[in-house]
């Protein structure tokens, strides 16, 4: 699985997914919303993470009914959110290891 | 604004227009609408943070059209990280460069009308001069990205065994 450790956008916009499927500009507000407004993505860069996400089946997308013709929402798959585990599991991993060498070290 | 955005999404290739395009002009006018009732610097980060993202997007996906992938070229390298700042010593560093090139064009015109007459007989190679310099720029910047690639494939061979063995157990 090469796509992984993910960027912290990428992480951001996947973890958002997570949560509900959600449109375009909802992954943006919500990203920003979550990183208490250090992380900013533009349209290009969503889009470019959401293109790779959906090449590597991550997410899938689909149009509502109700919603203007290019409004698409996206959602995790459950490759996705198996991927997410593992990368949940890395970091925690990493967490465990550096509260345990901070620790030994100022002991 | 989002004629100049339209016109910007042309740059990405045909296929990756035809699947995003229309999607993202939605989400960019919507953006554009909240922050339209900012003030005028946020206007101007937003503009700016569109604009690099549209064109490193584009350079990103004309390269995946033209190579078939573009993990060969490591942008993620160099992506601006929301918490990056510039050091301080930067603006004093570039304020020196800034100096030191009005000194060098001071200098040169100074040499040019002592020695105008002489300088003649240094043109015919100087098209040759210039050419090597850029042979050895060229050359360095594929040494130097030459470097940078085999630094990043180690640390993803060492990431991907990490995750094969992560995904047996």
């Amino acid at each position: 699985m090469k796509a992984l450790p993910l960027s912290e956008p990428v992480m951001l916009v996947v973890l958002s997914l997570a949560e509900q499927p959600r449109h375009g500009y909802s992954i943006l507000k919500d990203v920003e919303r979550m990183s208490s407004g250090r992380v900013m993505l533009s349209t290009g860069t969503l889009y470019g993470a959401l293109r790779r996400l959906l090449a590597q089946g991550w997410i899938e997308r689909f149009a509502e009914d109700e919603s203007p013709r290019d409004r698409r929402v996206y959602r995790l798959t459950s490759r996705g959110r198996r991927n997410l585990q593992v990368e949940v599991e890395r970091m925690r991993h990493l967490t465990r290891l550096a509260t345990v060498r901070v620790a030994r070290r100022e002991a | 604004m989002i004629h100049l955005y339209r016109c910007l999404l042309h740059l990405y290739p045909a296929a990756y227009r035809h699947e995003f395009a229309g999607e993202m002009a939605l989400v960019f006018l919507e953006s554009e609408r909240v922050v339209r009732r900012e003030c005028l610097a946020t206007r101007i980060v937003f503009c700016a943070r569109e604009l690099s993202g549209l064109l490193s997007g584009a350079l990103r996906e004309q390269t995946r059209t033209l190579v078939g992938f573009y993990d060969c070229v490591p942008f993620g390298r160099f992506d601006m990280r929301p918490e990056f700042r510039f050091p301080r010593s930067t603006v004093f560093l570039m304020s020196v460069i800034l100096a030191a090139v009005v000194v060098a064009i001071a200098k040169a015109t100074s040499i040019e009308l002592k020695y105008g007459a002489t300088l003649e007989t240094v043109w015919p190679s100087l098209p040759w001069f210039l050419a090597l310099m850029l042979g050895l720029v060229c050359l360095t910047v594929v040494i130097g990205w030459g470097i940078l690639f085999a630094m990043r494939r180690t640390g993803m061979h060492r990431l991907a065994n990490l995750q094969n063995g992560h995904e047996q157990r």
